[in-house]
């Protein structure tokens, strides 16, 4: 069983006494913690403005299955940034040195996971964790 | 100025080689590079929903516009037992379309764009769920 590993260190000195939050959890497919999630993809984009492109295309086989997905913003223009939306509608925007790290939910095959670049030319750094695809039979 | 960082560590061994990642944020005003200087606090609170929509007991993770953008939210669902799930869904979109779900253990750290409202529903009632919202009150 392969096994993935996801922990978030979060601190900060803006309450009068230091906040530091700290949690990890093991990637696992849907509905068990006894199997990790054992697919991955990922990739290095430059995004150019002026068009939203699928970074992640929703198929059925990931439908309610387990989808965790990083995506960094590698810009050092911190006024550079590019919004993530999933079918369409926002849920995240990453300024240079920016990151998340999502539960994706697939709710349907229309759930594809887009961006857009905004001031100029971002680059993206993202990696997707994941379970059930099956290549598609080539065409050609 | 206050300094908040949010560092995420990444291993797997799903490659012939470890994979091994590590990166840190420093939270800020939109298009600057001075701090953030507010939260919501860490909340622990129990989802007691297993639907969208009108029925109650879902727990309101972020409301639209509270904060100006970008407000930073964490969420984990603390449940052990695999299968108690956690949807978040947009609130403030026709249909309550669903963005997240968070098995038993699962963490997100999402900068959002913040001008959706975020609730939360569970498959178990009840399910309880950790969150903080981080960001710029206005």
């Amino acid at each position: 069983m392969a096994t993935t590993k996801a922990a978030i260190q979060l601190s900060s000195d803006l309450l009068s006494d230091s906040l530091s939050v700290s949690t990890d959890t093991k990637c696992m497919k849907a509905g068990t913690t006894a199997d990790g999630l054992d697919q991955m993809r990922m990739g290095y984009n430059e995004i150019p403005t002026g068009t939203s492109f699928d970074l992640l295309d929703a198929t059925t086989a990931a439908v309610d299955k387990a989808n965790k997905v990083y995506i960094c913003n590698n810009s050092t223009d911190e006024t550079y940034y590019v919004i993530i939306t999933i079918d369409a509608k926002p849920i995240g925007r990453l300024y240079g040195g920016d990151w998340m790290f999502i539960p994706w939910n697939c709710d349907d095959a229309t759930h594809d996971l887009e961006v857009q670049a905004y001031t100029g030319t971002n680059d993206i750094m993202w990696m997707c964790f994941h379970e059930g695809e099956t290549l598609g039979t080539s065409a050609d | 100025m206050a300094t908040t960082t949010a560092t995420l560590t990444l291993i797997s061994d799903i490659l012939t080689d470890t994979l091994s990642l590590s990166t840190t944020a420093t939270l800020t005003k939109t298009t600057t590079s001075t701090g953030i200087e507010d939260t919501a606090g860490l909340s622990r609170k129990k989802i007691t929903s297993t639907a969208k929509g009108t029925a109650s007991g879902q727990v309101t993770l972020y409301t639209a516009d509270d904060f100006a953008a970008i407000p930073y939210l964490y969420i984990k669902n603390i449940e052990t037992t695999a299968g108690y799930r956690i949807y978040v869904y947009d609130d403030s979109t026709s249909g309550d379309p669903l963005q997240f779900q968070l098995d038993a253990g699962d963490w997100g750290f999402i900068p959002m764009h913040g001008d959706k409202t975020y609730k939360a529903y569970a498959t178990n009632d009840p399910t309880t769920v950790e969150f903080m919202v981080l960001g710029q009150d206005q």
